[in-house]
């Protein structure tokens, strides 16, 4: 591995820390130069980001480009970073989207300009930290972090409740964090004795997984006579992993913690909610995926039913919620909660299919509901209102925007195709063949119909029918640079509807994994320890005179 | 003869090269509808009519050689094949490509795999053929529109998705044609969307075919754990239809479930070939009664499954094909422009549903019960839409109806197993009934948009061209010999009447029957259309004094549907010879497509085929009912009506009218029952659960909790080091005595 190799990862994460430096050093009223500097960081992340997805190689070790450093060895963390399929994938998706919000904020942005950038690029710099972190603590640390630009983002430069909406948002995620680093102090003092403790990931997992193997042996004759590591995850597994899945559970959001959802997502700038929806959703989802259910497979196992009725519930209660709405931004916010329901399903399916659709349909949802999202944030710069009933009609006078919005509705409720029929597809079938039972299938299923209900019905009342009020007849079409920012979108809806195997094939050896991990807690399974746990690379031999204490 | 013969029988290209650029069928159209949608309007109209027509009839020549290929048996060589994944052996008249993985996760996985076998192969001409002719007759019927890009860019991705439908060699890629078809069909019913009407119109299309897909997904997701289950329980018995020795036929099956995955055709083909009903002398064979051991299916027999998917797709096929309860969108769907509602509303997108389940004949003739619904289902909606159809008085309207009647009647025909009439009526009504709704456009485009049929009358002599076609159609519609709609009817009824459902043997006469009333509604309310709108005088109320013909482009292709509509009746003379005596030539056409499903039902147990001809006093009959239908429509309108002058209809018959015109008041049952009850529900939950409960008292609750708990606590830190000093001492002295107590205990 060339040098380049080594840090490639560390590069694409914290490029755009050089470019805040370089943006810490303009005067604030070059407001130009700032958003042009910002655009080339996020540009230049883009392509390494890129380069990095495609040197990826699907059969290969679990986690590639890692890398790691001794760090606070009193405590048994390292800097430990690396990306499987899943996160190299997201890792994709955050830089392909930091482009285009800040196209998108290039109007819409007027005052401090500057700190508004920053924001950007530190939250850029949080959230790919958060997928990239192989120490569980180090991905705390990262997970807290993208809390505060975030906050910043809704708070400053949001609409007019901007800072209820970014309290509600605080707070919401903030308890479930907090809950989990008491699940993760906890998680460290289970996993290891004395000496050998570590945050690391893959020590952390590798540690557990002869207790989960123990506790799914005795489960049929009673599991109160065991001790050590399966006997502590007998007994507190349960309460660590409902800490885990709280935090996680607020971020993504499940039903029913999901209500600080619509405030910030409308009150958020347009570029905010775009990163919200696309990614930061995401790294909730991510969550389980890495840490909650792999981590207390039998504990999931157990409430593993009520845990996919949420998620149904939330894909046919999110639905539902869009037909009561009268505010555009509000219904896209809780169509989010309906498709991220569909994510969720996948992955509780805990079946290869399911799961490969659920990370599928994170990527798409990144795409389209972050796309439907910007083009929103287009029309509302022009008329500043985001009631339906203001519009009506506008097809005639914005035809290019029209195609570019019906498209990305097309995507959003799964049209064969687009991208997000994939996903759908593979989600809905995962959780048919997976044990759930056949009723958990069926009802998600009602989403296909609810979903095409509601976006059909609020592109009728925009797009369709008379245009009825004067405001919207000056309205103006997308302009070049609006229409560079939503062209790579549109492309990536029927590239990722027509060949998604490419993508598939990086995200179905995570997947598989994922599979076996979170089947260890099925009674009764017959799945090796050796063949879930995780090869990572050795701490490196210690350069300093610190290193032999531990 | 021969060496005509011998011409037909050897295509001009090698088939397995052909084979290759199978792909460019739909690519053309596709192509077509991209370069018309984005470069359109610098375009201009001439080009874009010439881009979107050429690409069709480049689909259309594609097509032809298609067809071609699939008939290529040179004198003395093998008659063309292609190899079959699923079991050892080739299926012959077929021609597939397999252009590899489009998505696989876990097991499962779906390739872009397209066929023509007889049967998409006459749908690829019907497509593409009269596909042709209505974009031909658009560019003249558009001719005043103001974005006319547009609409041959969706009328292109019409039928590239059509075609996509029929190639399609798995049930995932159907489905992309499936709803492909119905988002084109969705942008061209909204074509004109200022009109909030039409969009909303659009957007119902739209709902109702969801529905459908909704079931249509969940059935194929049943045929996949069905499919799953088969391969794990089957035993050696079961492959012996597949192959010379069991153990390879094994392998091999389960090669073809890897490398094409599990929602093919003809693997499911193979699954229906492998499960008999029940069998003695292998115990252990697995049958339809056999129950499935694991998986989300446990306890449940194949048989019963099978049932429930075949009844899904059916709910599936129903939101398609506009089948009871579903149909409600299609008379809506009448707001696009005409040659839409011909194209698509007409002869192809609507018999997508008969088309699945003629392409899954085999699984369909597993299920008796599946079969009676389908059949069930087809006459209740022929006789509803008929009798909706009596009282309808715009000329679409009763246009649509029709259509609902008579996919009413192929539905009849498939669920009662005479696939090949149900295919043979598809392509004659194909033919008839665009040129009937050209026809319509033909009348609107020179009556000043005029649809009200009571508005129109005495067209006969201002219209000829619309007129002669308009008859020729209106009496193949209505079954007068010697037309194509007389025969191919008369093949589908025999059917209905002569094939047996093992369990369900009364039902085939009951059905003939209701099946001839349905005939004699057709030609009543075909008559009363056709001599409203052509004969007697001309309306007063007409909106323009003298209509006008309309332009070569627009009769031309009348013209030519109209002679199609006549000679299509070649189909279903019996002149192919067979083991059984004279086939119909349609019959013997299709006859690989379904051996499958004949070799199935000769096992014997569950239906029996018939393949007898029809008798002259079965011709006979049609034919009288036929007369008597439009008999009853000539008196009333020529004679009766006209006559009565002032005097007011009785009450009773201005109740019935107006009962049957509101269409008995089914959308408003729907509004009622389940539409708004939706949207309340949204609504309800929206203000009650979500702002009410978990924001307002959950979430803030919190809050509230929280704040308030600080708030009494802060009385407590009042900052006096005196009762702080107390309070310890008293904790200190509560502690010491529990310890006390403890220790002494």
């Amino acid at each position: 591995m060339s040098l380049f190799d080594t840090h490639l990862l560390n590069v694409v994460v914290y490029l755009p820390l050089l470019f805040v430096a370089l943006l810490c050093l303009l005067p604030a009223g070059e407001r130009a130069q700032v958003r042009a500097i910002t655009l080339i960081g996020m540009l230049v992340d883009l392509a390494l980001g890129v380069w990095a997805y495609l040197s990826f190689e699907p059969g290969g070790a679990e986690f590639q480009f890692e890398y790691r450093v001794r760090w606070l060895e009193q405590l048994g963390v390292s800097y430990h970073i690396g990306v499987d399929g899943l996160a190299i994938s997201l890792l994709l998706l955050t830089v392909f989207i930091g482009p285009l919000v800040v196209l998108a904020s290039r109007t819409a942005i007027t005052e401090r300009v500057k700190e508004f950038h920053i924001a950007l690029l530190l939250l850029q710099v949080a959230m790919m930290g958060a997928l990239v972190s192989l120490d569980v603590l180090l991905f705390y640390v990262f997970w807290e972090a993208m809390l505060i630009p975030m906050y910043l983002l809704v708070g400053v430069w949001g609409g007019e409740d901007r800072q209820a909406a970014a309290v509600k948002f605080f707070l919401y995620t903030l308890a479930g964090s907090l809950l989990m680093l008491v699940a993760i102090v906890a998680l460290y003092f289970i996993s290891g004795t004395t000496g050998t403790r570590s945050f690391d990931y893959a020590s952390i997992y590798n540690n557990l997984v002869d207790g989960h193997r123990q506790i799914s042996a005795c489960s049929a004759t009673g599991c109160g006579g065991l001790d050590g590591v399966a006997g502590a995850l007998h007994r507190w597994g349960p309460w660590m992993f409902a800490a885990f899945a709280l935090a996680f559970a607020i971020k993504v959001p499940m039903w029913p913690l999901h209500t600080w959802l619509p405030d910030a997502y409308v009150q958020a700038p347009t570029g905010a909610t775009i990163l919200l929806s696309a990614v930061m959703a995401k790294i909730g989802v991510f969550g389980f995926w890495r840490y909650a259910i792999p981590f207390f497979p039998s504990a999931m196992h157990q409430v593993r039913p009520v845990l996919a009725a949420l998620a149904v519930v939330g894909i046919v209660y999110g639905a539902l919620m869009c037909l009561a709405q009268r505010d555009i931004k509000k219904l896209l916010a809780y169509s989010s909660v309906s498709h991220l329901g569909y994510c969720m399903l996948g992955i509780l399916a805990v079946t290869a299919e399911g799961a490969s659709g659920g990370a599928y349909q994170m990527l798409n949802h990144g795409v389209s509901t972050g796309a439907l999202f910007l083009l929103f944030g287009i029309l509302h710069e022009r008329r500043q209102t985001r009631l339906m009933s203001d519009y009506g009609g506008i097809a005639r006078v914005v035809p290019v925007y029209t195609t570019a919005f019906l498209i990305m509705t097309f995507s959003s409720i799964a049209v064969p195709g687009t991208n997000g029929f994939v996903g759908e597809f593979l989600v809905l079938l995962g959780t048919f063949k997976s044990s759930l039972g056949v009723g958990f299938g069926v009802f998600a299923t009602v989403g296909v119909i609810l979903g095409a209900a509601y976006m059909l019905w609020m592109v009728q009342k925009v797009f369709f029918g008379p245009l009825t009020h004067r405001d919207n007849q000056g309205l103006s079409d997308l302009t070049a640079r609006e229409f560079v920012t939503v062209l790579p979108l549109l492309v990536l809806v029927v590239v990722m509807g027509l060949k998604p195997q490419p993508f598939l094939e990086r995200l179905n050896p995570s997947t598989e994994r994922f599979v076996s991990r979170a089947s260890l807690g099925v009674p009764g399974n017959q799945i090796q320890s050796d063949a879930v746990r995780i090869k990572v690379m050795d701490l490196p031999p210690s350069a300093g005179p610190l290193a032999d204490r531990r | 003869m021969d060496a005509l013969k011998s011409f037909f029988m050897t295509a001009p290209v090698e088939p397995a090269v052909f084979a290759q650029s199978l792909w460019l069928i739909i690519a053309l159209p596709l192509l077509g509808a991209f370069v018309c949608g984005v470069f359109g309007k610098q375009l201009g109209r001439g080009n874009v009519h010439l881009i979107a027509c050429a690409m069709v009839a480049g689909s259309f020549a594609l097509s032809l050689l298609a067809f071609w290929c699939i008939n290529h048996s040179p004198s003395g060589g093998t008659p063309v094949a292609m190899e079959n994944p699923f079991a050892s052996g080739a299926i012959r008249y077929a021609l597939g490509y397999d252009y590899g993985i489009w998505f696989a996760a876990g097991d499962f996985r779906v390739n872009l795999g397209l066929v023509v076998d007889h049967l998409s192969g006459i749908l690829l001409l019907v497509i593409t053929g009269v596909g042709l002719l209505i974009h031909v007759y658009s560019t003249s019927y558009m001719e005043h529109d103001e974005s006319p890009w547009r609409y041959f860019a969706y009328l292109n991705l019409f039928i590239a998705a059509m075609l996509t439908l029929v190639l399609a060699d798995n049930l995932v890629l159907l489905f992309v044609g499936w709803e492909g078809v119905g988002l084109a069909s969705y942008l061209l019913i909204g074509f004109w969307y200022s009109d909030a009407a039409k969009a909303w119109a659009g957007r119902k299309a739209f709902i109702a075919n969801r529905i459908g897909d909704f079931a249509f997904l969940i059935a194929s997701f049943i045929l996949v754990l069905l499919v799953g289950a088969f391969s794990n329980q089957a035993g050696p018995a079961n492959y012996s239809t597949l192959g010379i020795s069991p153990e390879s036929a094994q392998v091999r099956f389960r090669e073809g479930l890897q490398v094409k995955g599990p929602l093919t055709f003809h693997g499911l083909e193979a699954v229906a070939n492998a499960l008999p009903v029940s069998d003695e002398k292998a115990p252990n064979t697995l049958t339809l009664e056999t129950i499935i051991q694991a998986g989300p299916l446990e306890g449940r027999t194949f048989g019963g499954v099978l049932t429930v998917a075949l009844l899904l797709f059916l709910l599936g096929a129903a939101g398609k094909s506009a089948q009871f309860p579903l149909y409600v969108w299609l008379p809506d769907a009448m707001a696009g422009p005409t040659p839409v509602s011909a194209l698509i509303h007409a002869a192809t997108m609507v018999t997508a549903g008969v088309y699945l389940f003629c392409r899954m004949s085999y699984l369909l003739v597993l299920s008796p019960t599946a079969m009676l619904t389908v059949m069930v289902i087809g006459a209740v909606t022929a006789l509803i839409a008929a009798l909706i159809a009596f009282a309808q008085d715009d000329i679409k309207k009763v246009l649509a109806y029709s259509t609902v009647s008579q996919l009413g009647l192929m539905f009849m025909g498939v669920g009662a197993g005479v696939f090949w009439a149900a295919v043979l009526h598809l392509v004659t009504h194909a033919f008839f009934k665009a040129c009937l709704f050209l026809g319509a456009g033909s009348v609107m485009h020179g009556n000043g948009d005029e649809t009200d049929i009571k508005k129109l009358g005495g067209l006969r002599r201002e219209m000829k061209w619309t007129w002669g076609t308009f008859l020729v159609a209106t009496l193949a519609i209505t079954g007068i010999v010697p037309l194509s709609g007389f025969f191919s009817k008369d093949a589908l009824l025999h059917g209905v009447h002569h094939n047996h459902l093992h369990g369900f043997e009364s039902a085939s006469t009951l059905l003939y029957a209701v099946g001839m009333l349905i005939a004699a509604c057709t030609a009543f309310y075909m008559s009363r259309l056709y001599l409203l709108t052509f004969e007697g005088p001309r309306s007063p109320e007409a909106r323009v004094a003298h209509a006008h013909e309309s332009s070569g482009y627009m009769t031309v292709p009348l013209v030519l549907l109209a002679i199609l509509s006549v000679v299509a009746l070649v189909y279903a003379l019996p002149l192919m010879p067979s083991r059984a005596g004279m086939q119909p030539v349609m019959e013997n056409f299709l006859g690989p497509v379904f051996s499958s499903a004949e070799r199935i039902a000769a096992r014997g147990g569950l239906v029996t085929l018939d393949h007898s001809l029809p008798t002259l006093a079965d011709y006979l009959t049609a034919w009288v009912v036929a007369l008597v239908g439009g008999g009853a429509a000539a008196f009333a309108y020529l004679k009766y009506f006209p006559n009565r002058g002032t005097q007011p209809a009785p009450a009773w018959a201005r109740a019935v009218r107006r009962f049957t015109q509101n269409k008995f008041y089914v959308d408003e049952v729907y509004t009622f029952l389940v539409i708004r009850p939706v949207k309340n529900l949204g609504v309800f939950l929206f203000k009650l659960v979500d702002t009410m409960l978990i924001d307002t008292v959950l979430v803030r609750g919190t809050a509230w909790v929280t704040a308030r708990v600080g708030g009494a606590l802060r009385y407590v830190q009042t900052g006096d080091a005196q009762a702080y000093a107390a309070v310890m001492a008293l904790a200190l002295l509560g502690g010491a005595v529990y310890a006390i107590i403890q220790v002494l205990q």
